[in-house]
């Protein structure tokens, strides 16, 4: 649902990680963070935590201008992933563009995954998104630990629904900007559909990725 | 679904915002004073299009610009920092500029993660109310259903109990009509055989009483006036008299014609409680529903009043399968009904017809009628107009049983005439599902 003002040229797109608890979504916030460029990018907002565990939302926010003059501010909404916050999760979720979702490669949470899935799918229903409709990005986090689902099963499971699944370590740093990237291209993809960016606003998709996802050097 | 999806719409967070919502004056306004009183010449803050929003000046003249700094929100340029001041002093002024900068950033961080922990707090809030009072709805709704539910249930309840009894009280009443007609059946059998012999003992009676009386004709014509037997013929004759002897032959034959005749009608009551009874056929068989009036009607013979008139317009009839002891029990019911509805003076029209598809008998009594209102419940179980005690109220439910478990219907009404019409019609070919025990 973008939000798109057309007298004061400005669009808010909204991105939401999502996933089961301790899976990774605020680390891929943090490294997002570390990783971009300072340009076009705000500082991340880290809401009040308990015990390091989020319970409203965490928020990166981004700030381009299409060569037409186009505000385009991109927000990264992290959700509270224990189960008690689902009210939270209903309210991040509200009018989103795209969602990541971050699972968990340890085969013990395989369960947790599935049940985090689901209540994805129950809540894009409940604020009126079609899943199928939305840009979605599958990352699994943590393939820098053992006893993990092995890639292959991984492709073959998520590869027939035509789901684009990118592997990570959020806490090492990789895969995290291919998946926020991946999710972009989407976004861009789906909004360039509706208004035109290219045409309308001369911003073209590679213009709109490197502003996002440019690495500091070093 | 619809209204909860409509109720969420309105609890967005993370809304955009300017900086005036953000930040107030009386956040900003000390901090640009402090910067004056620390040396500036002037402070201002602007907006993201120039304008001024915020500005405090001293009173010191000959002003230069020393530099303007972007105030970011979320990334996005909002307004710039403005600084004048003496020349001879940039330096120490950039420094106190990117002090001043780097409060106004951090108030700004501050003030927007408190409104943010707002918006989703409240959002949460409302949204889990929301879903409470759906919750609750959805709860009330439901106890509501159940309440119907159980009061309904109740309502069935009582009205198959109500059935249940009435089946009860209807096959109780049968089972002793049925034990009645057994009874009677029984002991007509019984006293068949003793009648057969008065019957034969009679009629040879008769023979023999025949020849006595000839043999005493033939003493009387030999015994004669003449000479030896006069004194005989004397005696014998005031014999004769004295035993009445006349009156006893003229009275024997007539006595012995009575005693046959009473013998006969005893056989024909025996044969007719039979039949009616049908104690011979017990299960289903073809019946002329003629000959089956006739026999009901003999079998109320002693209560019909002597000055009853039972007239009857028979037509031809194709055989009925039935269970022809069901059907007299039917009829019996109701022509019985029919005479206890007038104590005299009766006339009682029984009226039989075939229509090809169903026979139909009708019953027309000159009686008072059905009482208006009554018509409806006269072939209920228990109902009866008669006083407490006389009436069982069981009589016109049977023959309504009855009729009805042949496929038939029975039908009552009072005629412009006056009197009762009870119609009765039995279709000739029985339903298939109609199942008669």
């Amino acid at each position: 649902m973008i939000e798109f003002d057309e007298q004061e040229k400005r669009m808010v797109l909204k991105l939401v990680y999502y996933g089961p608890a301790l899976s990774g979504k605020t680390t891929n916030l943090l490294r997002l963070h570390d990783l971009l460029v300072r340009e076009g990018r705000g500082e991340l907002m880290v809401l009040d935590t308990v015990d390091d565990r989020t319970i409203f939302f965490d928020l990166l926010p981004f700030f381009l201008v299409a060569p037409s003059g186009l505000k385009i501010k991109i927000k990264l909404y992290t959700v509270p992933g224990q189960v008690k916050h689902d009210a939270t999760r209903k309210a991040v979720l509200q009018r989103a563009d795209g969602v990541v979702f971050i699972a968990d490669s340890q085969t013990a949470e395989a369960a947790n995954n599935f049940a985090s899935f689901d209540n994805l799918e129950k809540n894009l229903a409940v604020v009126g998104l079609a899943i199928d409709r939305l840009p979605l990005v599958v990352q699994f986090n943590k393939r820098d630990l053992r006893e993990i689902i092995p890639e292959g099963e991984i492709r073959r499971t998520w590869g027939e629904a035509g789901v684009s699944v990118i592997m990570a370590s959020a806490l090492r740093g990789w895969g995290v900007v291919e998946t926020f990237r991946a999710l972009a291209q989407q976004v861009y993809d789906h909004v360039d559909a509706r208004h035109r960016l290219r045409e309308a606003h001369g911003l073209e998709r590679d213009d709109f990725l490197r502003k996002l996802t440019t690495v500091v050097d070093g | 679904m619809a209204t909860e999806r409509e109720a969420d719409i309105s609890f967005v967070v993370g809304e955009e915002k300017r900086l005036t919502d953000i930040v107030s004056a009386a956040e900003v306004v000390p901090l640009l004073k402090g910067m004056v009183r620390a040396g500036a010449a002037e402070v201002a803050v602007l907006d993201a299009e120039g304008r001024t929003l915020w500005q405090e000046k001293s009173a010191a003249a000959g002003v230069k610009l020393a530099g303007a700094l972007p105030i970011c929100l979320e990334g996005e340029p909002v307004g710039k920092l403005v600084i004048k001041g003496c020349a001879g002093r940039e330096e120490s002024l950039k420094g106190l500029a990117r002090l001043l900068l780097d409060a106004l950033n951090t108030i700004i961080a501050n003030n927007l993660k408190r409104m943010l922990t707002t918006e989703i707090h409240t959002a949460v809030v409302n949204q889990s109310y929301a879903e409470l009072l759906e919750t609750n709805r959805r709860l009330a709704e439901s106890e509501a259903r159940y309440r119907e539910l159980a009061g309904e249930l109740e309502k069935k309840v009582e009205e198959r109990t109500c059935e249940l009894k009435q089946a009860h009280a209807r096959l109780l009443q049968q089972e002793k009509m049925a034990s009645v007609g057994q009874l009677a059946a029984g002991m007509a059998h019984e006293i068949n055989n003793p009648l057969g012999f008065i019957t034969s003992n009679l009629n040879t009676l008769q023979k023999y009483v025949q020849r006595l009386l000839e043999m005493l004709e033939f003493y009387r014509t030999m015994v004669g006036d003449d000479g030896a037997t006069a004194a005989i013929a004397a005696a014998a004759h005031g014999k004769w008299q004295s035993l009445k002897l006349d009156l006893v032959c003229a009275d024997i034959n007539a006595l012995i014609g009575q005693s046959q005749g009473g013998a006969e009608r005893i056989g024909k009551i025996v044969a007719d409680l039979k039949g009616f009874s049908h104690i011979d056929e017990l299960a289903e068989g073809v019946a002329d529903l003629n000959a089956e009036l006739d026999r009901t009607i003999s079998v109320l013979d002693h209560e019909i009043p002597g000055d009853a008139e039972i007239v009857r317009y028979y037509h031809p009839l194709p055989g009925l399968p039935c269970n022809p002891a069901l059907l007299c029990q039917a009829f019996f019911n109701i022509i019985r009904n029919a005479l206890q509805a007038r104590n005299s003076g009766l006339r009682l029209v029984i009226g039989t017809l075939c229509d090809g598809a169903g026979i139909r008998v009708t019953f027309a009594d000159n009686g008072p009628g059905i009482a208006p209102g009554v018509g409806d419940r006269i072939f209920e179980p228990f109902f009866t107009t008669r006083e407490v005690g006389s009436g069982t109220g069981m009589g016109l439910a049977v023959a309504y049983d009855i009729v009805t478990r042949y496929g038939g219907a029975i039908e009552a009404e009072s005629p412009a005439g006056g009197g009762a019409l009870f119609t009765v019609t039995l279709p000739l070919q029985r339903m298939e599902h109609v199942k008669v025990p």
